[in-house]
């Protein structure tokens, strides 16, 4: 018996004994002890009343996982995660517990960002989301128009219960349980998250949002989310929270999986707006997310966009494999970073099948003392004849103690492919500064109006409602960083 | 070996340049076809004022496999990088760029440029190119771009249509892809010699 084995079989041992411990506290307690081990992930999955095959796939990642090591290659100062420090199971807060009232300096962000004052009180826990009226009215109005239509649109577990054999088929197709660290880690714990199947020539009637879903505000940091267009189909998917969400675990390790077949139409946007940390740089959300699409027939495409604003550190790269003839894709992209806040984002483009087209479009805004960068990889294989590529990456500074950094990576195997990359990296001059202040504007504004229009590219692609609140997302995340 | 090297500033080791207030530093490489190349440069601006230009051609026809590879620190203020590489790649040649600009914290006005042209020819030849930028500073003017293409069919058959041969045409075309570069060096005869080395290359590749 070679060492590693006696490890296990003792890890084994040892683990079991703290499931024990674990069990008989767990009746009283709303949340899973602390740790990660091959326990807590049956616990989890017996708590949420999974199929065998499920268990089988959470237990094959977390090994795959446990001899895993985590990547340091991201330009990024990153903490050291206590695995082992963490809760990953917590049920649904109770009313009891929940605050009284809005935490003030929450209120005023909520204020700046318009949102109603009943979806305040949501956002802020203080209220169940149930409790409201209008939300439920919404989701369940939504729901029966979606359903006349074949369309499926519900959480993860709810999927697994009702229509296993989709998720099982979809599960994991396109980002497999070993891809990378993080990946491993949400296969394994993850709580819950959204699934949507959109059948065969249906082109959805509405814009999908997690946002509106009743369950989506109580899923944890683990979400997991499986998007599938079946040929010829159209949908138009947003996610993210559009609020500041103040929240109590540092990791937030999600998946996505989005599976485009044949002339199928998926956009994807996101508004990321976790917890940044303090002006110290102290706290806030580590987001590292896993997001991949594949383009798997002919003629299908995928739109990723995406406004980060929020989490200490974001580590994602929303990536596309273009396999399908003809298939295309796009990537829009807005990052800010300001005070402490690193971000190491972008996108990859692999080009498989003939003809296929993409487009990066990756607008980077550095204040404070942030690190900003970009990373891209468009690898065109030997078979994508007349492959087709366009990036532009641009970014901009705001102040001289941050960073803004440009590393992209272009592979190309095919004579016919043609790859084009540009960046530029500049300041907001002097110069406009001045000519938007000498008409009234304060320089806090002005620095908004010309960040906006600066973002205004990427900030068009956004769905209506999104557009709105990310635009003056910007301005609040950049308050503070001149004068 | 065509490398030339105008430059004030003297490598401390063997591709790692010095270049203090006011200097310049000139490198031009030329590949030829049939030569494997693991070119490697870095170059620490230290002074207000220093400049760096460097330039290079690759045309690859065979089975070749050329590394270039360049570093360049902006470690003072008002200091200009320019970098300009285009190569031709065919046969089953591999060719790899790897350009990365740091501007340090406090070097203001700077200003660093880097392009990476390729033209790939044949299936099995292959190109990666990975320009990076990473800058600590704001009063900065940097921009780097980096593509990856084929002969352009329409200028090809407007050559054509105008009587000039198919082969000649493509000539043509590499030429004048690879100009830009040669434009860099400074030297008229130095400039010509090459130039005239770079054609003759062209047409063997072909």
């Amino acid at each position: 018996m070679d060492r590693n084995e006696e490890n296990r079989i003792i890890n084994d041992i040892a683990s079991q004994k703290e499931y024990r411990e674990g069990f008989v506290t767990e009746v009283d307690q709303e949340y899973l002890p602390k740790g990660l081990n091959e326990d807590i992930i049956r616990r989890i999955s017996q708590l949420k009343d999974e199929p065998e095959w499920l268990l089988e796939f959470r237990l094959g990642a977390f090994r795959r996982w446990e001899k895993m090591e985590q990547p340091q290659w991201g330009h990024l100062d990153m903490p050291p995660i206590d695995y082992q420090d963490i809760i990953y199971y917590a049920a649904p807060k109770k009313n009891a517990d929940r605050p009284k009232e809005i935490d003030p300096k929450l209120a005023e962000t909520f204020e700046k960002l318009g949102i109603p004052v009943k979806e305040r009180d949501v956002l802020a826990g203080v209220v169940a989301v149930d409790a409201v009226f209008d939300s439920v009215s919404v989701a369940t109005t939504f729901r029966k128009t979606l359903a006349e239509k074949g369309i499926i649109f519900c959480s993860f577990s709810e999927a697994v219960r009702e229509h296993g054999d989709l998720v099982r088929k979809y599960l994991a197709s396109v980002v497999p349980v070993g891809d990378n660290y993080f990946a491993a880690l949400n296969s394994a714990v993850f709580s819950d998250g959204s699934f949507c199947y959109i059948p065969k020539g249906v082109k959805c009637p509405m814009e999908l949002s997690s946002y509106f879903r009743i369950n989506a505000a109580g899923t944890g940091q683990f979400e997991r989310t499986l998007i599938v267009a079946d040929e010829g189909s159209q949908v138009s998917y947003m996610e993210g929270c559009t609020a500041p969400m103040r929240d109590e675990n540092q990791l937030h390790a999600a998946v996505v999986e989005i599976v485009v077949e044949k002339d199928a139409d998926v956009k994807y946007s996101t508004v990321q707006n976790w917890y940044p940390g303090d002006s110290n740089g102290k706290g806030g959300i580590l987001n590292l997310v896993t997001k991949r699409g594949i383009c798997k027939g002919s003629g299908a495409h995928l739109s990723w966009t995406q406004v980060e604003t929020g989490s200490a550190i974001t580590w994602k790269y929303p990536s596309t494999i273009l396999k399908g003839d003809y298939s295309s894709s796009e990537f829009y992209s807005v990052a800010v970073t300001n005070n402490f806040q690193q971000a190491d984002t972008g996108t990859k483009m692999i080009h498989i099948g003939r003809g296929t087209r993409s487009r990066i479009i990756s607008k980077g805004i550095s204040a404070g003392h942030s690190q900003n960068s970009y990373r891209g990889l468009v690898q065109i294989l030997p078979g994508a004849e007349g492959a087709r590529n366009h990036s532009q990456c641009d970014s901009l500074l705001i102040g001289k103690d941050c960073g803004a950094h440009t590393f992209p990576d272009i592979r190309s195997a095919n004579p016919s492919a043609v790859v084009e990359h540009e960046a530029t990296t500049s300041k907001i001059s002097e110069d406009e500064l001045f000519y938007c202040n000498q008409r009234g504007i304060a320089p806090e504004d002005a620095v908004g109006l010309i960040v906006n229009g600066y973002a205004k590219e990427v900030l068009s692609r956004l769905p209506m409602e999104f557009a709105v609140e990310a635009q003056k997302l910007l301005q609040v995340s950049l308050e503070g960083s001149v004068g | 070996m065509k490398d030339q090297g105008h430059y004030i500033a003297s490598p401390a080791a063997p591709g790692d340049y010095v270049v203090g207030a006011g200097e310049k530093l000139d490198l031009f490489y030329f590949v030829h076809p049939g030569e494997d190349r693991d070119i490697r440069v870095r170059v620490h601006l230290t002074g207000p004022g220093a400049s760096v230009s460097l330039a290079g051609v690759y045309l690859s026809g065979g089975s070749e496999k050329v590394s270039i590879h360049t570093e360049i620190y902006h470690e003072a203020q008002g200091c200009t990088s320019d970098q300009l590489f285009n190569g031709i790649a065919s046969g089953s040649a591999a060719v790899s760029f790897y350009g990365r600009i740091v501007v340090a914290p406090g070097a203001d006005r700077t200003e660093a440029y880097q392009v990476n042209h390729n033209i790939v020819l044949s299936d099995k030849a292959k190109v990666d190119t990975r320009p990076q930028l990473e800058i600590y500073a704001d009063d900065v003017k940097c921009s780097h771009g980096a593509t990856v293409g084929s002969l352009n069919a329409d200028e090809e058959f407007y050559m054509r249509s105008r009587g000039i041969p198919q082969k000649e045409a493509k000539v043509l075309q590499m030429i004048s892809f690879v100009a830009p570069v040669l434009e860099r060096i400074a030297d008229p005869g130095e400039r010509e010699r090459t130039a005239a080395e770079v054609e003759e290359a062209i047409r063997k590749m072909l």
